[in-house]
């Protein structure tokens, strides 16, 4: 019994040195919760630390980052920690466009004008991503849009661009695909079913400017109305997207798509451009990956894309969190994550800088990315929806009804609009407070 | 008592709070902002989303059921004699005990990953397992086969034990063979410790919700989106406390009667 206590004793003991160790003597903590894996958690860790040895370093500043699984799950955990205690939130969280909504209501947020925190440098499609009535929610970091990703080994071999439309893609979908000698498919032009994400930029961009629900997408206020069933814009793609799928070269799966991508099996696919750097190393230099525009849902679709990815979000006004903040979106931060990742980089002045104008100029991959989001129409925006989940999945629901089960396209649009509206209303009912 | 005092605080009064909230309109932040009667039942009713979730759990559990309970029986009857070689037997039966089911589902997911996957390698097929509604229920039952098989085993194998030797010699003696034995003699008598595997994971089946979360996120088209997972969409997703309180008040009646039947079954055999 003796020897237990003793040892226990020493136990406890060599806890109190070890705690007392890992807090820093008077350092400020700045605690990010991140969602960064892959190519983008090494280089998101690589531009942690080295903050911590300079800056932090000069400024008593030690920025604590935490990976808590993706953005989504941030937000899940973000949330639990609001409502069970606000002192458990980190000073920073990571975030995405699915998270505005509740940020937008929540009033815990600190918003980066009250934080004093300076925007005229960052990229004007980045903020109006963010930007809502109540102003700025966040500081845009990594931003990212959608991107036409295509097998550019394969396009130079049957001398083919990549298409402009939905009917261009169409008309050589039968070129790109192959079968075997028993009529099964063996390569694919197209793997993947579009949901919210892609729908932003294949409706969003209908006639230079379409928004999916009222307020602004959601931006200016709770939505109260589904649009894409008066101005038929969800039908026009559908129409469209039939067209693409009736070729019999559209592969309607739901993950594993660029694994597909990866091993030949679809000529092209739909991700974003934050998934550059993943998409390229998991090729491995099999065939050369190209990138181009998102296809065009028809001629008049001439809105782009909006620009999607995260931000940070504050939690806390200090002015460590200010210098942590205008360190990540610093020139020299922005240029080493967008080279690192594929995601654009948002600080204007790096559009004039010579190092990375030479970066893109070598790597012609990258350089879609930002000309896709510079020739944007920054009013195209991402979509702030309550159940954002369930939408996404009953948008692929739909789109496969319509493609693989001859649904009417009408009722699809029908079905959609119901889902949603109810969704909006059930979130009106719930907030009125 | 303190028993019954860590329950009254830590289920019983959450579930009477949840049972009450189902009946009202809870903002996001929690505030009660209104009597809603069965509204928040009614709606979630008419969603088609819950109704097909509904269906998914009953495929689920239709699926699961049976295979669970011949896997156990099989596993545990062919081991429930002690020879040399059983402890090698037992050790791999009772290996997914030491494991988190959530890392089964991680593995599986790389197992049946795309038309590449390691599977199709091994089968020669070209199946897209988890992006076909059927396939990717079967991958789920047979990964679900993992979350009851370890604890079934050794409730069954223990049950055989412990029947009285003398039953099984005088059979012996009265000329029975191996199958006669098992099936008129030994399972009658384990009757008792197989309903209640049955039962429990009846329930593990209803509640079912972490392998589907990692390993088809309820696709593909929300084919295998089961309650459960769909109650964890909507309850921290998005925040519907409507739903969650309903659903949650819903699941707990109904699991709350299966262990009910349970704690019947084993009075009945003590």
């Amino acid at each position: 019994m003796k020897k237990m206590i003793a040892l226990s004793l020493l136990l406890m003991a060599g806890m109190m040195l070890f705690a007392r160790g890992s807090k820093e003597s008077g350092k400020t903590v700045v605690e990010i919760w991140h969602s960064n894996s892959g190519p983008s958690g090494t280089a998101f860790d690589e531009i942690v630390d080295d903050f911590n040895s300079t800056i932090g370093e000069e400024k008593g500043i030690v920025i604590e980052a935490i990976y808590q699984g993706l953005a989504n799950d941030v937000l899940t955990k973000v949330k639990a920690a609001a409502s069970a205690d606000i002192s458990s939130l980190p000073d920073i969280a990571q975030l995405d466009a699915t998270a505005c909504l509740d940020m937008r209501n929540a009033d815990y947020l600190i918003l980066p004008e009250s934080a004093d925190i300076e925007i005229s440098e960052i990229h004007p499609a980045a903020i109006e991503a963010l930007m809502s009535d109540k102003g700025l929610l966040g500081v845009p970091f990594n931003a990212s849009s959608l991107l036409f990703y295509y097998n550019k080994t394969l396009f130079d071999s049957l001398s083919l661009n990549p298409p402009e439309t939905l009917d261009d893609f169409a008309a050589i979908a039968p070129l790109l695909g192959e079968k075997d000698s028993t009529g099964k498919v063996t390569r694919y032009a197209f793997a993947g079913v579009p949901a919210t994400y892609e729908l932003g930029a294949f409706i969003g961009a209908q006639k230079g400017l379409s928004y999916i629900v009222d307020e602004k997408n959601g931006h200016m206020g709770t939505p109260s109305k589904v649009l894409f069933e008066e101005d038929g814009t969800f039908r026009n793609f559908l129409g469209h997207w039939k067209a693409l799928y009736d070729t019999g070269f559209v592969n309607n799966i739901t993950s594993g798509i660029s694994t597909e991508f990866a091993a030949g099996r679809t000529a092209t696919m739909l991700a974003s451009s934050s998934s550059l750097t993943a998409v390229i190393n998991t090729v491995g230099g099999r065939f050369e990956v190209g990138t181009a525009f998102v296809p065009m849902t028809d001629e008049e679709a001439t809105g782009g894309v909006n620009i999607g990815g995260g931000a940070f979000f504050l939690f806390d006004s200090s002015d460590a969190v200010k210098t942590v903040i205008e360190y990540f979106v610093s020139q020299d931060v922005q240029m080493k994550w967008a080279e690192d990742t594929g995601y654009l980089a948002i600080n204007t002045a790096l559009y004039d800088n010579p190092e990375y104008l030479a970066f893109l100029d070598e790597n012609p991959a990258f350089k879609v990315a930002t000309e896709q989001m510079l020739q944007s129409n920054p009013a195209v925006t991402s979509i702030w929806l309550p159940s954002a989940y369930q939408i996404y999945y009953s948008f692929q629901s739909e789109i496969r009804a319509v493609t693989e089960d001859g649904k009417d396209i009408d009722e699809a649009v029908h079905d959609m609009a119901t889902l949603i509206q109810r969704a909006i209303d059930e979130y009106r009912a719930q907030n009125i407070d | 008592m303190p028993a019954i005092a860590l329950a009254l605080c830590f289920s019983v009064i959450p579930f009477l709070k949840t049972f009450v909230s189902s009946f009202l309109t809870i903002s996001q932040s929690g505030k009660a902002i209104g009597f809603a009667g069965l509204d928040n039942y009614k709606t979630l009713f008419e969603d088609k989303a819950f109704i097909s979730s509904i269906g998914n759990t009953l495929r689920f559990t239709l699926y699961f059921l049976p295979l669970n309970t011949v896997m156990t029986f099989l596993a545990a009857a062919l081991t429930r004699r002690r020879r040399k070689c059983t402890w090698i037997m037992e050790a791999i039966f009772i290996t997914p005990l030491a494991f988190s089911l959530s890392a089964f589902a991680l593995v599986f997911k790389e197992i049946f990953r795309g038309e590449v996957s390691i599977i199709n390698r091994i089968l020669h097929t070209s199946l897209l397992w988890l992006d076909r509604p059927g396939s990717a229920m079967a991958v789920l039952v047979i990964l679900g086969l993992f979350l009851d098989f370890a604890i079934d085993y050794i409730l069954l194998t223990a049950a055989f034990r412990s029947i009285d030797r003398s039953v099984i010699e005088a059979a012996e003696i009265d000329g029975a063979g191996e199958v006669r034995k098992l099936f008129a003699i030994e399972t009658p008598m384990i009757a008792t410790m197989l309903s209640i595997t049955v039962f429990m994971a009846l329930k593990d089946a209803i509640l079912i919700s972490a392998p589907v979360m990692i390993l088809t996120e309820g696709g593909p088209f929300r084919s295998t989106e089961t309650i459960m997972y769909f109650y964890y969409l909507e309850a921290f997703k998005s925040g519907n406390r409507a739903y969650e309180s309903a659903i949650s008040s819903m699941m707990v009646i109904t699991s709350a009667i299966i262990m009910g039947i349970i704690a019947v079954l084993r009075r009945k055999d003590a």
